[in-house]
């Protein structure tokens, strides 16, 4: 195992060679391509400057030679081990040295500066959205296998197709639009990971009366077991009406709430949607899902009163603050992810127990529960795990999109900003990174395969 | 389902059936269809030059002086298309090889002989009418071109679907005041043609380097495997952005890159396909009589592989129709022609929310996109044999 690792990460590196000279030569090919001339156009300077800069870039970073002499000068550049440049830019002392990302043209700042700044940002946000993104499409496509043909099957499956189908930009756009713009309802803030104000706030939510964490507290409890027993007690058809009911409600809530009003069509539109939506979560036989969902809506109810009653001051805190603002983003991020995952499960699920050993189980007197968990999940787990490692390149495709529509300031803004401001430096430090965190996230794939499936084995 | 599998049927003619059985991929066909027929009629249904005008008693039609090469060579296109359809003389092959050196025929004579006027008025009509300088007038369903951004009725900018009472907007004006209906109809060209030919680009090299790959194995394919994993490696759309930035903004450019970046995934279906394929008896039956390379490749082994590829063929339609909304939505992609990406990212300006902008492009690539998932799928499950055995 240890000599496949060590093999795997050997081949990384003529692949990360690879990605980069298919990069540099896009770059190089370019009309025009990337010369001291083309950086400085549009600036208004002397000649004299002009000429001064010109020279700097060219000592700098060797634009005036052919394209191949570049790429290996960048390429020494990077690598801790190489030759170090004298003065004169000639090459002296092949040895062990510091490595250097270069500095970039767009922000004059070095790189491997910024990108300490940005990447933690799409780190998190990838790191959130795995979690987030198994949990919903193994609790669903489980069940869906499990129940197969029945109604949550039929409608989970064409829900998760259509959401998969949803391009990342239209969410996020209508997500801001209704939820964060000043027009409609602006529940969630536009943009950024936190408040400018977040940064002196303490970590944690602050009252400064006991009472109202009192009266929050005892809400929310009193939503959660109202809504959970409503749940687990009533009949399907009383809850579905209950649940069409709050949908509509909070619909008119909603629209009575937007300043210029959405007409009387509107009006019962959203209300129709949201009782739909509503009796879809009343209706659902998956016992632990609707539980979930109703008691999240009593929560949500809950903390709506409680927020209304409450009488002192309340202080949001940091953690509350960051995941405000995440919220949005990270439902972006997600759910195309567990649109896909959710049917390969279902898929994945379903094929397993239709194999031999789950009926070679089922016929000992297994029990039908510990057939699907002791059994067939954990081989259901392997195509998860492998599609895993397709994952992290989605997503990192998915921040580029969702940190330009929220303006969030990690890897994918600052990729786009490079490439539009042909930053050379930048752009391939930004392939030189994704795609090293694409090789180990591939890397990271295989072994977990191994570990989860005795019969594969790399040695 | 076993009782379905007539043996004197063909293995394809088998497939679509199953496929197009489905209530889901029919829907999705439907909007496809409707959406080819938006895209070939597009100066049709929506144009400010007017389909016919008497004026003194002369007939005269704008709109069909005004029709482009392009216009003009898409329709040949169809209609042909239609016509050949329904010939059912000639074999498959014949008749695609006619079609495409009809298509290439029509339209180099379009190119040649058609030269709309280099100067377009939009607002002529519109005042001729006003002080009733026409007899009679017939428009188009939308009298407004994509790019008639309607100067004469004032600076109108964005505007909700329908709100000026003597314009009627059905979709709104976008931000530099043209009709979105028109440039949403106009914009399915786009759409359509990314899909297709990104698709074709990519199965091309995908086949060619997956079936090398698969067909020698040994070391070409392991070198195969490298510029796989390499292109699989670096993020698509980040090489997507890189090339559009740098080799400026072309609807070709745009569709050779989004080929040349998706290519990867077909090319290991196929090489896996071919792995396979390779050991069966009439392979190397083939090899033995001394056929020539290209012969075994794409005569004998690519029909028996292709399958798989047509499954991510519709994938991958949707997934360059995406690419495409992307770049555009980033600002990456066509300056001046309508598209649904560039629309959508007229939605959100300055933390003031155009609904319409949001609602109605984003739409329309939702369902595209989905149409083309449905379809893959059902496709998918018609050629998978799990599923057949009611597995």
């Amino acid at each position: 195992m240890q000599s496949y690792i060590l093999r795997r990460l050997l081949l990384m590196i003529p692949t990360l060679l690879g990605i980069t000279v298919v990069v540099f030569s896009v770059m190089a090919a370019a009309p025009g391509g990337i010369s001291a001339q083309s950086l400085i156009e549009g600036q208004n300077l002397e000649p004299a400057a002009k000429r001064a800069m010109e020279e700097y870039y060219n000592r700098r970073y060797g634009l005036n030679q052919p394209a191949p002499v570049q790429y290996l000068l960048w390429l020494n550049n990077i690598s801790p081990l190489g030759f170090e440049l004298n003065q004169d830019n000639e090459l002296v002392d092949f040895g062990f040295k510091g490595s250097d990302l270069g500095t970039s043209f767009l922000y004059g700042r070095s790189v491997s500066e910024l990108l300490a700044e940005r990447v933690p940002i799409t780190v998190l946000l990838n790191l959130l959205s795995i979690p987030i993104i198994y949990l919903i499409s193994i609790t669903i496509g489980v069940y869906a296998a499990t129940h197969r043909g029945k109604m949550f099957d039929t409608g989970t499956g064409i829900t998760m197709m259509a959401l998969w189908s949803v391009p990342t930009m239209l969410a996020g756009v209508l997500l801001i639009g209704f939820f964060a713009s000043e027009q409609y309802w602006r529940w969630f803030p536009t943009g950024g990971l936190s408040e400018r104000s977040a940064q002196d706030m303490p970590f944690l939510p602050h009252w400064s009366d006991w009472g109202d964490i009192a009266v929050l507290f005892a809400l929310m409890a009193a939503g959660v077991v109202l809504f959970s027993q409503l749940s687990l007690r009533l009949a399907r058809r009383p809850r579905v009406v209950l649940m069409a009911i709050i949908g509509a409600a909070l619909a008119y809530w909603m629209a009575v709430s937007v300043a210029g009003g959405f007409g009387i069509g509107g009006t019962v539109l959203m209300m129709l949607t949201l009782a739909g939506v509503g009796s879809a979560i009343g209706v659902t036989d998956f016992q632990g899902l609707r539980t979930f969902l109703m008691g999240f809506t009593g929560v949500v109810v809950a903390t709506v009163l409680a927020f209304g009653v409450m009488q002192g001051e309340f202080v949001r805190g940091f953690l509350f603050d960051r995941l405000w603002h995440l919220a949005l983003p990270l439902l972006c991020l997600t759910y195309t992810g567990f649109a896909f995952l959710a049917k390969l499960t279902r898929s994945s699920v379903l094929e397993n127990l239709q194999a031999d050993y789950a009926r070679t189980a089922r016929a000992k007197g297994v029990g039908e529960s510990d057939v699907l968990w002791q059994h067939v999940f954990r081989n259901s787990l392997i195509p998860l795990i492998t599609v895993s490692a397709s994952l992290i390149p989605s997503l990192l495709a998915g921040s580029v999109i969702v940190e330009s529509i929220f303006s969030i300031d990690g890897m994918g803004k600052l990729a786009v900003e490079a490439v539009q401001g042909r930053d050379r430096e930048m752009v391939l430090s930004i392939t030189l990174i994704s795609g090293l965190l694409t090789l180990v996230s591939y890397i990271l794939a295989d072994v977990l395969y191994a570990l989860v499936d005795p019969r594969v084995s790399y040695d | 389902m076993a009782d379905s599998i007539d043996p004197s049927q063909g293995f394809a003619r088998r497939v679509l059936r199953d496929t197009f059985a489905r209530t889901s991929a029919r829907i999705g066909l439907a909007w496809i269809t409707l959406l080819l027929l938006f895209a070939v009629f597009a100066p049709f249904l929506a144009n400010s030059h007017p389909l016919l005008i008497s004026q003194g008693g002369q007939l005269s039609s704008p709109l069909l002086a005004h029709l482009s090469p392009g216009d003009v060579a898409l329709l040949g296109a169809f209609l042909l298309g239609v016509g050949l359809a329904f010939v059912s003389k000639l074999s498959w092959i014949k008749r695609i090889a006619l079609y495409v050196i009809a298509v290439l025929a029509i339209s180099i004579t379009a190119n040649l002989f058609i030269t709309p006027p280099k100067l377009t008025i939009y607002e002529q009509y519109r005042e001729a009418q006003k002080i009733e300088r026409y007899d009679w007038v017939i428009r188009a369903p939308i009298p407004y071109s994509p790019r008639d951004y309607q100067r004469d009725e004032g600076d109108t900018g964005l505007e909700q679907p329908l709100a000026a009472e003597q314009r009627r907007h059905w979709m709104g004006t976008e931000a530099n005041g043209a009709d979105l209906f028109s440039r949403m109809i106009h914009a399915s060209r786009i759409a359509l043609g990314i899909g297709f030919v990104a698709t074709g680009i990519a199965m091309f090299i995908g086949v060619i380097i997956g079936g090398l790959m698969g067909y020698f194995s040994g070391w070409v394919d392991m070198v195969g495997m490298r510029l796989v994993e390499i292109f699989e490696a670096v993020p698509t759309l980040f090489l997507l952005l890189t090339f559009v930035a740098f080799f400026g903004r072309s609807l070709y450019i745009m569709m050779v890159i989004i080929g040349i970046t998706s290519w990867s995934g077909y090319a290991r279906y196929i090489r896996a396909e071919f792995l396979r394929l390779r050991q069966q008896e009439y392979v190397q039956a083939a090899i033995a009589c001394g056929l020539p390379l290209r012969s075994i490749l794409f005569r004998h082994m690519l029909p028996n592989g292709i399958a798989p590829i047509l499954v991510a063929a519709s994938f991958g339609v949707a997934s360059a129709i995406l690419a495409e909304a992307v770049l555009s939505f980033l600002g990456l992609g066509l300056v001046d022609e309508p598209s649904w990406g560039q629309m959508l990212n007229q939605a959100v300006q300055s933390s003031s929310f155009y609904w319409w902008m949001a609602f109605f492009p984003g739409g329309a690539i939702f369902f595209t996109v989905f149409a083309y998932n449905l379809m893959g799928e059902a496709l998918r499950d018609a050629i998978d044999p799990h599923t057949h055995n009611g597995g």
